[in-house]
């Protein structure tokens, strides 16, 4: 496990100590389908939210400046409070004595999508994962390709048997090593990368030779594409060139630039060898993401020009507040953000542990189809309580790919887009719980996002999050409804009281309940776990919870209860099988109550399908879903 | 506008056959290809501008960069190359087959199906814009999972193996006809030449669009350009694009000031929209799509 620096080199928004004087702030996150905004203002000496509105992210082809959308989320927020806040489309600063206007503007966005880097030279699948984990909570999406010479001598040659394949294990002949580069070069062409990281330090085998080789590939592939651009305007113009991060031997970077002359910017990170170069990495792909994807979104110069503090990629902001929550109430925090394009799992503890997972291909918007692509439609399916067929998933997908802005019409529609979010999250875990050996439980789950925080109702969300990150032990759930968390941890930056405030008073305020979740060996319809309740007010109360099912327990928000669980022998609630446990303290109620998850981890649904759709249609209604 | 004159896919050089600063009419040729085995001509392909207007830029790769004065009809869906042709009206009457002109730009203001797409196809149509089509006839058609082809990343390698048959569709998938106010624009227009791109990338936020040059006269005097407007308040004529009641067209009545809930238990802002017949329709804001 690593942790990453915060963006500014600082120890997070805690430390900051530059606070400008701001009686109100507006906020906004453009996002890849919408744009919320958000007014801060002084209530009684405490900041607090008093409006916001959300507009249609304007990056379509026919209205391409971003800052349209911001003043159209504004705009929103001037018809509820009745004060103006925008003028002949610019912002009015400072706040007036009228009411109008506002003294602060911060920026988070997620808008753009990633900055596609590839990874290249002596890639070694141990390189291959430290990369993917420098990448792993930034906007960035990453291939690699390791040169053929690495390939040749790095790989040894298994015996073949069967049938031939060059491919595998088949000696590098010339034929070969010609088909590798043609290989390479169409994977070029179809992930059209932005931005690569040479790594290698040429004390293997191949010597220098794998970065020559991810020097020509480089060139050959600008060389192609200066040959045949893409039409519509997307490059239109200037010769391809890349920006190249070189993290190999240090006595070849000279060369490197060299070779590379007039077709990448080469900028030197120290050698990658181990965890620790990750951080300055990360860092690096950061910088470029903002200079390479977000700098140049139409309308950025504008939205710039409104704010004293660079606009904030929503990640990044969003893995500062983790991280301070983590910290500041000494848990272990999981954020869970389900969006358009990017779906991120991060995972902050107590201890400075951070795991980020950013995935910008996988989300309930324009990227549903890569969801629907990389989970298969039966992964989908198997969370509906309804027949479905092939063809009204993938005409759903395809209206969600070119209209991600249009809420679902019918609860039909509701159940589908909280399919998809379940496997969305499911994917990005499943890659996190690859890379990262070591998982923690979490204490908190936060969850936020479009489909998360809309659904129509609380018991949707808590089974979406208990389905898609089934969570062990106790933890408890809670709902951005605002989605404003992943906004706080940027205007932390600049207000840091602020943030705090409307944390506490706001953002963070949906708890949907303390969820147990007891796990073993254990038939469906056999005890599972024993609760005993006892009320802040003395009354007491004994539930049976069988295996298979899902139970909630009376626990309103501000009632407080003391816990006790008496798991069946085989069955284990964090304290090992068969171990009673009692909590400490009082555990808080929530809007749910308090949620006995007894069906067990892994969770497995039925095969059968009318079981399927009965059991899925009994855990919703347990919920109130 | 600008558009450059570029038919997508075929990964050459082309030789421009005019300068910055000229004027070119839509049917004059502004490129010209080098001969190939597919083309098969002997002196190479010649394209047309598509466009009346002036030359602006030659870009790197050859292709013709013309400003013009235009209408235009941006699809929700689409695919193909960039051509040029001729606005020829479907009209289909009962016992009697139109003849469809070679070269030309079909418009079929209904849904379209799989047979009228071959058959226009091989009558040797240029391009196609319809209302709408289903998601089995357009897959079947173009013989490609859609899914993957709206999600490519490099858009030009993908039109070059499609049908030579360039697509728009102004309503998307479905059984929609395309909206009065744009049958209205199309019929207009019809004989004049116009520029079809289909390319449709949701990756690179590409959207098919029909580009048709204004006459001379239409330009000449006191002309300006007019640009859609977006804003969403009472008066404005829109078109409700989602739900049950997808293509229905009328006049935003009233803006709610608060979040409305709607069947699908989903809270949003909503707008009452009256309808052509006298009736109202209260839908999510987020649901109509400004026509005026």
């Amino acid at each position: 496990m690593y942790t990453q620096p915060y963006p500014d080199g600082g120890q997070g928004p805690t430390q900051k100590q530059n606070v400008p004087v701001a009686n109100s702030l507006l906020v906004a996150d453009c996002g890849a389908v919408f744009t919320k905004v958000s007014l801060f203002g002084l209530v009684e000496g405490q900041y607090r939210l008093m409006a916001r509105g959300e507009a249609p992210t304007t990056l379509g082809s026919s209205q391409e400046d971003i800052t349209i959308g911001v003043i159209q989320a504004i705009n929103v927020i001037e018809f509820i409070t009745g004060r103006r806040f925008v003028e002949d489309n610019r912002i009015i600063f400072p706040e007036q004595d009228d009411g109008n206007g506002v003294d602060a503007f911060i920026a988070t966005m997620s808008a753009g999508g990633p900055l596609r880097v590839v990874v290249l030279g002596a890639v070694s699948s141990a390189f291959e994962g430290l990369a993917s984990q420098a990448f792993s909570g930034l906007y960035a999406e990453m291939r690699s390709l390791a040169a053929p010479s690495h390939q040749a001598t790095a790989v040894p040659s298994p015996v073949s048997v069967g049938a031939y394949t060059p491919s595998a294990g088949s000696a590098w002949t010339q034929e070969r090593t010609s088909m590798e580069w043609e290989r390479q070069l169409g994977e070029m062409r179809a992930f059209q990368p932005q931005a690569a990281l040479i790594i290698g330090m040429a004390d293997g085998q191949a010597g220098p030779t794998p970065l020559q080789e991810a020097c020509h590939l480089l060139v050959n592939a600008a060389k192609e594409w200066n040959e045949r651009r893409s039409s519509n305007g997307l490059e239109n113009g200037t010769p391809k060139t890349f920006s190249v991060l070189y993290a190999g031997a240090p006595q070849y970077v000279e060369a490197v630039r060299q070779m590379l002359q007039g077709v990448a910017e080469v900028i030197r990170v120290d050698p990658l060898l181990s965890q620790a170069q990750l951080s300055m990495i990360s860092m690096a792909v950061g910088t470029l993401h903002d200079r390479t994807v977000l700098q140049r979104l139409p309308g950025y110069d504008r939205l710039r020009s409104w704010s004293s503090a660079s606009p904030l990629a929503t990640a990044t902001s969003l893995s500062s507040l983790v991280r301070f929550l983590a910290q500041h109430y000494a848990m272990n925090v999981t954020a869970v953000d389900v969006g358009g394009t990017t779906t991120t799992v991060m995972l902050a503890g107590e201890q400075g542990e951070f795991i980020p997972m950013v995935n910008s291909t996988v989300g309930v918007g324009q990227s549903i189809g890569e969801v629907l692509q990389r989970a298969g439609l039966q992964r989908i399916t198997r969370w509906l309580p309804f027949s479905v067929t092939e063809e009204e998933i993938r005409q759903y997908v395809l209206n969600r790919m070119m209209h991600p802005q249009v809420l679902p019409a019918s609860a039909r529609e509701v159940q589908l887009s909280q399919a998809f979010a379940r496997e969305a999250i499911a994917l990005v875990l499943e890659a996190a719980k690859k890379q990262y050996a070591e998982w923690p439980e979490s204490d908190l789950v936060l969850a936020t996002g479009g489909v998360l925080s809309h659904a129509p109702r609380f018991g949707q969300v808590a089974l979406m999050l208990l389905d898609a990150l089934q969570p062990r032990g106790v933890t408890s759930l809670v709902l951005d409804r605002t989605m404003l968390i992943s906004q706080l941890g940027a205007v932390a930056t600049v207000a840091p009281i602020t943030a705090v405030q409307v944390n506490e008073n706001d953002a963070v305020s949906h708890r949907l309940g303390t969820c147990v979740i007891p796990f073993g060996d254990v038939q469906p319809g056999q005890l599972a776990v024993r609760v005993g309740v006892e009320y802040s007010n003395g009354r007491q109360l004994s539930v049976d919870v069988m295996a298979g099912s899902i139970e909630v327990i009376p626990l309103q928000t501000n009632e407080q209860a003391l816990l006790t669980l008496f798991p069946a022998p085989t069955v284990d609630v964090g304290l090992g099988p068969g171990e009673r446990a009692r909590a400490a303290e009082e555990i808080d109620g929530g809007l749910i109550g308090l949620i006995i998850d007894a069906r067990g981890r892994p969770l497995a649904l039925p095969s059968d399908e009318t079981e399927r759709h009965a059991r899925l249609m009994q855990w919703a209604q347990a919920l109130g879903a | 506008m600008r558009r450059e004159r570029w038919p997508d896919g075929y990964g050459v050089k082309a030789v421009p056959l005019v300068y910055p600063g000229q004027e070119v009419l839509p049917d004059q040729p502004v490129l010209r290809f080098p001969a190939t085995k597919q083309t098969d001509t002997g002196s190479g392909e010649v394209v047309p501008a598509g466009l009346r207007g002036r030359v602006v830029e030659i870009s790197p790769r050859g292709g013709v960069v013309i400003e013009s004065p235009a209408a235009l009809v941006q699809g929700v869906i689409g695919a193909g190359k960039q051509i040029a042709g001729i606005l020829t009206l479907w009209r289909e009457k009962a016992g009697k087959q139109q003849k469809i002109p070679a070269g030309a730009i079909l418009v079929v203001p209904d849904q379209i199906n799989f047979a009228l797409l071959h058959r226009a196809m091989s009558s040797g149509v240029s391009g196609i814009v319809a209302g709408s089509i289903s998601l089995r006839d357009l897959e079947g058609f173009l013989r490609v999972d859609l899914i993957q082809l709206l999600n490519c990343a490099d858009v030009d390698l993908v039109q070059a193996h499609l049908p030579p048959l360039t697509l728009l569709f102004t309503e998307g998938l479905g059984a929609i006809a395309m909206s009065r106010q744009v049958t209205e624009l199309l019929e207009h227009y019809q004989g004049s030449i116009a520029l079809l791109c289909g390319a449709t990338s949701v990756r690179h936020r590409i959207f098919p669009e029909l580009v048709i040059s204004l006459p001379a006269e239409e330009t000449q005097q006191n002309w300006q350009s007019v640009q859609p407007e977006a804003v969403l308040v009472p008066g404005a004529l829109v078109q409700i694009y989602e739900g049950e009641h997808r293509g229905t067209v009328g006049t935003i009545d009233y803006v709610f000031t608060y979040q409305q809930v709607f069947a699908s238990g989903i809270h949003a802002r909503a707008v009452r929209v009256a309808l052509e017949d006298g009736t109202w329709l209260t839908v999510p804001i987020i649901y109509v799509k400004r026509l005026l």
